[in-house]
């Protein structure tokens, strides 16, 4: 099965394992070596503190030349995480290097969690609600971190 | 005899001069006193200075230029070509920025390594940080940034990005490492001729798409680059595909409206163009008898074949009324009550200005069309004539040049409605909707007269060119900025 995988999916996968980050887990998927289980528990003294996020994460097939494609599951108040999932951050785009790997981008994402940028947002409602009123939009994201992300 | 051949084509070879009476078989006997002294003085609107490069001639034009900036900045050729690139290739632009400071512009553009690059100590078993496989330090290739990664993965991360269509701005591939890769770092990497081909295809594409002086011809599968020292919004034709284009914004040619209002315009029709379809739809009746009329000629003097009532398609106006001065049917009537009124009405008036203007601009696009096909029937009947010995072939010439110069002509009115659709109320708008009405009721009256050649006058046809076009250039000397 996984004979075809390239030598840095398998390094990193090993890595993943042996030398955990600190809040996020990364577990391949038993029938898919490039499809990974993820979970990045929300970063203290943000509005998702507490809470235990999903994600899923998916290496192509041109992986580390192409980047990794990455989506939260569970559902989160956040100018720069869409309706479904999908997450606008720079290095899962035009600023992907082949020398980044899943540990740096799920470390990116976790960071994105601290500091959401509502300039550059995906979600424009979110994003408007973030710019007009800071401490409810912060409120709402507190309430959906309880209700969904446990 | 031999002598008046000979002058038939000469005069034949004329087509494409945009003077009036270019092609007239009796001009020296005699059309002398007719023709009007060539003003000097008022330069042609239109005109134009561009030329058509080849691919070959637009590679040597820009290692001429690579090779002028090497010399006159004392920089290799690789630095050259950023930075020209950088400013539009525009000299006297870099210039400005490279007499403050040169080497930190070549540090900002990647160019070169802003620290004094570590040598590796060679010897020691290492690993390509990308594939994490093991390597020899041999093996291990890299930029100035001194960031190190096997030739496989050099190899795969060029050609991923190539296919995306990436090719001047490839660079290293540690993060946050923004080192370009000269052309020749890249090449040694690449294997295959079509990866080689793709990337130096894309190169050129790239020099030629961030240059001032230099646009691609957008005709389908066109290979020329046009050149003109002084860009603007004028109108270049391809010597090799023959497409008219802008030369500022590479879209169809549009004068005398503007680029950004005919882009606008443009835009608004394709939001729009449901609505209009529906509104205005492909048949009309005719206002007398009512009988249902498809239009499958240009002319919009339509006659009913029924009641043979003339009238005309755009206003649905008796035509009569159309050839005096007060041809009125190309001018939008505002409501001068607008102000007063509430919302839904004056969004109703937009909608109703706009279907205005869109109606005369899709009935001119279409008759366009449809003269394409009166052409193909003057081409039949000259075979005819030919055929039946009533004249030469070159005899029956000046109906092509008519045709196409109505073209021309009916081409330009086009252009004219989204320029009036834009042009505030007043008494500037007021002279070009009544040049406009000028011009279109000449071009109805070329078109009416092609279509029925065999009842007109060789003399008459051709003094209603010159007169159509005289307003066309009327038009443009006024409106369209030289």
């Amino acid at each position: 099965m996984s004979s075809g995988l390239p030598r840095r999916i398998i390094k990193e996968t090993q890595r993943l394992m042996t030398e955990p980050v600190s809040g996020i887990s990364a577990v391949p998927d038993e029938q898919n070596a490039r499809y990974f289980h993820v979970h990045i528990a929300g970063p203290k003294d943000s509005p998702f503190e507490g809470g235990n996020f999903k994600l899923e994460l998916f290496l192509p097939e041109d992986y580390p030349m192409a980047a990794p494609k990455v989506r939260f599951v569970t559902k989160i108040y956040h100018p720069n995480i869409d309706k479904l999932g999908r997450i606008c951050l720079d290095i899962l785009k035009d600023k992907w290097s082949p020398a980044l790997q899943i540990r740096t981008v799920l470390l990116s994402i976790q960071a994105l969690l601290s500091a959401p940028n509502p300039d550059d947002p995906l979600a424009n409602d979110v994003a408007e609600q973030w710019k007009m009123n800071e401490s409810k939009a912060i409120e709402t994201a507190r309430e959906w971190t309880r209700v969904h992300a446990h | 005899m031999a002598q008046s051949l000979e002058e038939d084509y000469i005069y034949s070879d004329d087509d494409d001069d945009d003077d009036a009476d270019p092609n007239d078989y009796y001009g020296d006997e005699c059309m002398e006193e007719d023709q009007e002294p060539v003003d000097e003085r008022e330069p042609d609107p239109e005109h134009f200075d561009f030329k058509c490069l080849t691919v070959s001639e637009a590679k040597n034009f820009l290692d001429k230029q690579v090779q002028e900036t090497c010399g006159k900045l004392k920089v290799d050729k690789r630095s050259a070509q950023v930075l020209l690139m950088a400013h539009g290739w525009i000299f006297s632009e870099l210039e400005k920025r490279t007499e403050q400071d040169i080497s930190n512009l070549l540090i900002e553009k990647g160019v070169r390594a802003r620290n004094i690059p570590q040598v590796r100590k060679g010897g020691y078993v290492s690993s390509c940080s990308v594939c994490l496989q093991r390597k020899q330090p041999s093996d291990l290739k890299g930029l100035l940034c001194s960031h190190s990664f096997c030739k496989e993965c050099w190899s795969k991360h060029f050609e991923t990005l190539i296919n995306n269509g990436i090719a001047t701005d490839l660079q290293c591939m540690a993060s946050d490492c923004h080192i370009g890769a000269p052309e020749e770092f890249v090449l040694s990497f690449l294997e295959e001729d079509s990866h080689r081909q793709k990337y130096q295809k894309f190169v050129f594409r790239d020099y030629i798409k961030s240059h001032y002086n230099l646009r691609f011809c957008p005709g389908a599968d066109c290979s020329i680059v046009a050149y003109s020292e002084k860009p603007q919004s004028k109108r270049v034709d391809c010597i090799q595909c023959k497409t008219s284009f802008c030369f500022n914004c590479c879209g169809a040619y549009h004068a005398p409206t503007d680029c950004e209002t005919v882009k606008k315009w443009l835009m608004k029709c394709a939001d729009d163009s449901e609505t209009a379809n529906y509104i205005s739809a492909n048949t009309k009746d005719c206002p007398k008898c009512h009988a249902c009329i498809e239009k499958n000629g240009g002319c919009n003097h339509m006659q009913c074949s029924r009641c043979k009532y003339d009238f005309c398609w755009v206003c649905m106006g008796d035509w009569k009324s159309h050839g005096t001065e007060y041809y009125e049917c190309s001018r939008y009537k505002e409501n001068p009550n607008i102000v007063n009124e509430n919302a839904q009405v004056k969004a109703r008036e937009a909608l109703k200005k706009y279907l205005f203007y869109h109606g005369r601009w899709e009935n001119h696009a279409k008759s366009l069309q449809l003269e394409a096909v009166t052409l193909a029937n003057i081409n039949k009947r000259i075979q005819e004539k030919v055929m039946k010995n009533e004249g030469t072939w070159i005899d029956w010439q000046y109906l092509l040049n008519a045709a196409s110069l109505l073209a021309k002509c009916r081409y330009s009115l086009q252009y004219t409605y989204p320029y009036a659709y834009y042009l505030e109320s007043g008494a500037r708008k007021r002279l070009f909707e009544y040049q406009q009405a000028q011009l279109e009721a000449e071009i109805e009256n070329l078109s009416w007269k092609i279509e029925r050649a065999e009842k007109y006058q060789r003399g008459d046809l051709e003094n209603q060119m010159a007169v159509a076009e005289k307003r066309r250039q009327t038009l443009f000397k006024d409106f369209f900025p030289t």
